[in-house]
């Protein structure tokens, strides 16, 4: 979202027109966001979210995996992608221009945490060659200026740089298949009445209470607790403190359920005795 | 049982028969002895029901809903800044589908401070989803508080109900009405069985976070039973009647209407007031109508429209106005009689609990002749407000 703004700020200053928003769902940091982004040279209408993008922007390198990201992408687009990989490596829908860069390593090396908007927008000026970096660097400061001081958007504008310079455009590989997201849409008639629901079998899955027992979070997961069971005293201030519940009770200690758990870390941080640590 | 008491009396005495089981409120002039009353009627075990002492008006609504979601009747009053205090937990029942029931004593909005009656606390209410009926007497006040039950709770309906009575002209007055026997009206209106209600054992999430793909149908699914509820008052009006002996017609009474020349459209007490008006005019002659609209919401467009098929000239009487456009009743028949090439005028009166009189009335009829005869242009005619020539 911020990568969104920085975004339309950066082409403001190379004398475009941008507009940028966010879409959020129901979750809460680090959960899966869309955000859009519309540079022009005259001035922009339409309000409307973006269905069939020039550049599509993944910071997740997991959501490859998991979301048909070249969905709407216009033919002649271009997909910008987190990854290790080399863009030959890369499997799409279809055949397509992609550019990679390996973000979460630079955000890791130069930011300290895997937050890998600002890299990525180094990546797509690169990619795209629509702002330059003077203009991103711009950018960056003033929308992360005020967010996060001085200093700390000056590490954002540096890996931002850094990835700008080890973005490698190429052609991914094309014929995955994905399965069409499905959901839950029915009409007025069929709704519950008031919405109030009890758990609700339809035949996209379980909606209402309890539904998120399919919902795996696990998936948004970059840093994964791993509990040393010798250290561990057993004190649960780790199950009482996890947000999610995915530390279970079990007849030895504890366990994590990696179904669910969303790496947050308050866990490791929470643990008197250093008996978790993060490993990526 | 005939007994001459209030408002507020013939409102807590409803609730009583009615056999509300949650009641929660927050006392204020001039609603608070609709409380006092169920409070002794408690006190006293005349009444079972739990008195919950809530901090505002916020929480008495805040309450109600939660009460009324376990599946219980429920029961709540308020007045002017109470209402305005409630504004944000109004939307809640209408979309929850909760069929709560809710007296309403009319009184001004400050400021200016007041404590007499005007529309503008109910008024601005409209839109959050309430069924709204405004009352004429006391015996309504009662009929009405039964009736907005049996209403709220059809399953075609399922929509919370306000029943509006005009500050201390009802509220604090006293005139003979039957409080009927709870046997009678248990049989008129059976133990409320609740569609879908919060039970530990199974549970039910309600009022959960909503993203754009489900709420416009939840708001269709309202309009929807708004619009049901046209055809259920209608009804629950001739059940009502049958077992009662009293009628009120629906969503408006129609007064000698059907040869008429020109009608005046009146909310609450003064249409009582009004048809002893129409009674001395048409014995002097004068061939005028009076319509009591009884509902703003659902609101009465068809049969409105029906009767402006006979008429030369309609008048709408406000007893609050919005700003700059006229009173809201107004605005509201003007978009039911689109189309239409009559006048329709406006007649703003009663303000912030002034009395509206004999001559106010005598000269709305008076005006509404002229603006038949093509010699009254004026579309809002404020009456007797000084400095004003009406």
């Amino acid at each position: 979202m911020l990568a969104a703004q920085a975004l339309a700020s950066a082409a403001f200053h190379d004398g475009y027109y941008g507009v940028a928003f966010p879409f959020f769902g129901a979750e809460r940091r680090g959960a899966p966001v869309l955000a859009f982004a519309r540079i022009d040279r005259e001035k922009i209408y339409q309000k409307t979210q973006i269905y069939e993008p020039d550049c599509v922007v993944v910071l997740d390198d997991k959501l490859v995996d998991l979301v048909n990201v070249a969905e709407g992408l216009k033919q002649d687009g271009i997909a910008i992608i987190n990854s290790s990989k080399k863009p030959d490596e890369i499997e799409l829908e279809r055949e397509a221009k992609v550019a990679v860069v390996d973000a979460t390593t630079i955000a890791l090396e130069v930011l300290g945490t895997p937050i890998t908007n600002s890299a990525m927008l180094g990546a797509f000026a690169k990619a795209t060659g629509i702002i330059s970096m003077d203009a991103l660097e711009k950018g960056i400061m003033d929308i992360f200026g005020p967010r996060i001081g001085v200093e700390r958007a000056k590490r954002n504008i540096e890996a931002a740089k850094k990835a700008y310079e080890s973005t490698d455009i190429g052609v991914c590989k094309g014929g995955r298949m994905f399965e069409k997201g499905k959901k839950w849409l029915p009409n007025w008639d069929e709704l519950p009445i008031g919405l109030a629901t009890r758990a609700l079998k339809t035949d996209v899955g379980l909606v209402g209470i309890g539904s998120f027992v399919e919902n795996k979070t696990g998936t948004w997961r970059t840093f994964r607790p791993v509990i040393n069971k010798e250290k561990c005293v057993n004190c649960l201030l780790c199950w009482f403190y996890c947000p999610d519940g995915a530390i279970k009770r079990v007849s030895d200690g504890v366990e994590v359920d990696y179904d669910y758990c969303k790496g947050c870390g308050i866990c490791a941080n929470e643990c008197p005795v250093k008996a978790i640590t993060m490993v990526r | 049982m005939m007994r001459v008491v209030t408002g507020n009396y013939a409102a807590a005495y409803a609730a009583m028969r009615a056999r509300a089981e949650v009641v929660a409120a927050y006392p204020i002039t001039p609603q608070t002895f609709i409380v006092e009353h169920i409070a002794e009627f408690i006190n006293n075990g005349e009444m079972d029901a739990e008195y919950m002492a809530v901090e505002s008006e916020h929480s008495a609504m805040s309450a109600i809903i939660s009460a009324e979601a376990t599946g219980v009747r429920t029961f709540t009053a308020t007045s002017s800044q109470g209402l305005a205090l409630m504004h944000e937990m109004l939307f809640i029942p209408p979309a929850l589908r909760l069929p709560i029931v809710m007296a309403v004593v009319n009184r001004t909005v400050a400021a200016p401070i007041g404590i007499w009656c005007e529309y503008n606390d109910a008024m601005p209410q409209r839109d959050t989803g309430w069924m709204m009926v405004f009352v004429e007497n006391n015996q309504e006040v009662f009929d009405m508080i039964i009736q907005a039950y049996k209403i709220a709770e059809n399953s075609d309906v399922l929509l919370p109900m306000m029943v509006c009575l005009d500050a201390f002209i009802l509220s604090h007055t006293v005139e003979p009405v039957s409080l009927e026997e709870q046997e009678a009206v248990d049989e008129f209106l059976p133990k409320y069985k609740p569609h879908v209600y919060l039970l530990p054992e199974d549970p039910m999430a309600v009022g959960t976070f909503t993203p754009p793909e489900y709420i416009q149908e939840v708001r269709y699914q309202e309009d929807v039973a708004m619009r049901n509820a046209r055809r259920v008052i209608a009804r629950v009006d001739e059940e009502f009647g049958e077992k009662f002996g009293r009628k009120y017609h629906g969503l408006v009474e129609k007064y000698m209407v059907d040869d008429a020349d020109v009608v005046l459209i009146t909310l609450g007490t003064v249409t009582s007031t009004a048809r002893e008006i129409v009674h001395k005019l048409r014995d002097k002659g004068k061939k005028v109508g009076l319509v009591k609209l009884r509902f703003m919401r659902p609101f009465p467009e068809q049969e409105l429209r029906e009767i402006a098929e006979n008429v030369k000239a309609i008048g709408v009487y406000d007893r609050s106005v919005s700003f700059g456009s006229g009173g809201p009743a107004y605005i509201e028949v003007r978009n039911a009689l689109y189309g239409f090439d009559i006048p329709v005028i406006n007649f703003l009166a009663g303000i912030g609990g002034r009395d509206v009189m004999a001559p106010d009335i005598n000269l709305m009829f008076e005006k509404l002749y002229m603006a038949a005869d093509g010699a009254e242009k004026k579309n809002i005619i404020w009456i007797g407000t000084r400095g004003v020539e009406p």
